[in-house]
């Protein structure tokens, strides 16, 4: 793949987010054909997957800004994607997630989340951002309220169907409140003797 | 700004060039007439035909081939899309052409299309190629077999449904003929 968009490598402590390659299709593929991408439009067929895989890759070049591929910093294997989304239709630009269904659990989307907003914040400039939840995702309407997200019963929704919850302004993210809270949850996924009970599968 | 490594293509009348961001407008007012692009896969709304744009600059990332931007060397508009479409599910590698409004009746799609195959096999190194049209698109039908291509079959596509597959003359005969103002004369 030559003339790649310039995506820049993003790690935290478990992790490792790269650019969406060809190598890491099937799994997207996987998780796009089962039941877990119910809020994103799926389950999909193996020609709309490979479609939204290769709109995945377009997005990066035209927008400057896109999807990570969430990687197992030990291991290299895929978990996962977060990032930015902002196509046409879309009113403001996305901080998304979604993480492999046999992944879940784990704290994944919260690092990688959190990683990519203070990543658009600190250096790309952005000044705020949104995430279009459906109603009935309950386990990412609970990870966006533990991104210190609210909901915004007044801005524009894609189409309706979804509900907007708010990110921290970049000051707000980068208050203790908030960075701690979420540094501390991730501090106890990576740790196995603090490992939390009964908490919310992403 | 290239939003794609694909490379210029040129003939006498036209550039064949990668995507770039100023095509995004004609080509989502294209997919969103649901008549002209009946044959080609209209869009429902405007969020899925600027996904159809943003895809096809992820193919030529994929693959590294995907549809050229047709641009009128006169008006330096773009006047439609040709190349080479292979996503997963495709019975094989296809060549395409699309016309935008305004630019049809002047021979356009065909000095593209060939161009456009000439680079498929020159280039890229295929062997063969197909193209896939809708029973009832009488223009491209008409366009396929004056490109030299026969009827091969009829199947099932993915996203299209019923679907004929037309196949085009080998690189032998394809880029061998000189004597008809073809490919070989743009060299």
């Amino acid at each position: 793949m030559s003339n790649y968009p310039d995506i820049p490598v993003i790690e935290t402590r478990r992790l490792r987010l790269r650019g969406p390659e060809v190598g890491d299709y099937p799994n997207f593929k996987a998780t796009f054909a089962s039941y877990r991408s119910r809020f994103m439009g799926g389950p999909l067929n193996g020609y709309e997957a490979w479609m939204l895989y290769a709109a995945e890759i377009g997005h990066w070049a035209i927008r400057g800004f896109g999807m990570w591929m969430v990687h197992d910093k030990a291991t290299d294997e895929t978990l996962g994607m977060a990032g930015g989304w902002f196509p046409a239709k879309w009113p403001e630009r996305e901080i998304a997630w979604i993480i492999w269904p046999d992944k879940a659990g784990r704290g994944y989307a919260l690092e990688a989340t959190h990683a990519v907003r203070r990543h658009f914040y600190e250096r790309q400039g952005w000044d705020g951002a949104v995430s279009y939840i459906d109603p009935k995702n309950l386990d990412s309407i609970r990870l966006a309220e533990r991104l210190g997200c609210t909901k915004d019963h007044d801005a524009a929704t894609i189409d309706g169907s979804d509900a907007v919850y708010r990110h921290p302004t970049p000051d707000a993210a980068a208050s203790g409140q908030i960075r701690d809270g979420i540094e501390l949850e991730i501090s106890h996924y990576c740790d196995p003797l603090f490992k939390p009970r009964g908490m919310p599968v992403d | 700004m290239s939003l794609t490594n694909a490379p210029l293509l040129d003939t006498p009348r036209l550039i064949l060039r990668g995507p770039e961001p100023r095509d995004a407008e004609p080509m989502i007012a294209f997919l969103l007439d649901q008549e002209r692009a009946a044959g080609f896969g209209a869009s429902p709304d405007r969020g899925d035909a600027w996904r159809w744009f943003a895809l096809n600059v992820g193919h030529w990332h994929i693959h590294g081939y995907g549809y050229f931007t047709i641009e009128d060397k006169a008006s330096g508009q773009p006047a439609g899309i040709t190349g080479i479409w292979n996503p997963e599910g495709w019975p094989e590698p296809e060549l395409g052409w699309v016309v935008f409004d305004g630019f049809e009746g002047r021979g356009i799609a065909y000095e593209a299309a060939e161009r456009a195959r000439r680079y498929a096999y020159e280039d890229l190194g295929l062997t063969t190629l197909t193209s896939n049209i809708v029973p009832g698109n009488t223009r491209s039908i008409a366009l396929a077999e004056r490109l030299g291509c026969w009827f091969e079959r009829e199947y099932d596509n993915i996203h299209m449904g019923r679907d004929f597959l037309y196949r085009h003359p080998g690189p032998e005969t394809a880029l061998g003929r000189d004597d008809d103002g073809s490919v070989e004369a743009y060299a």
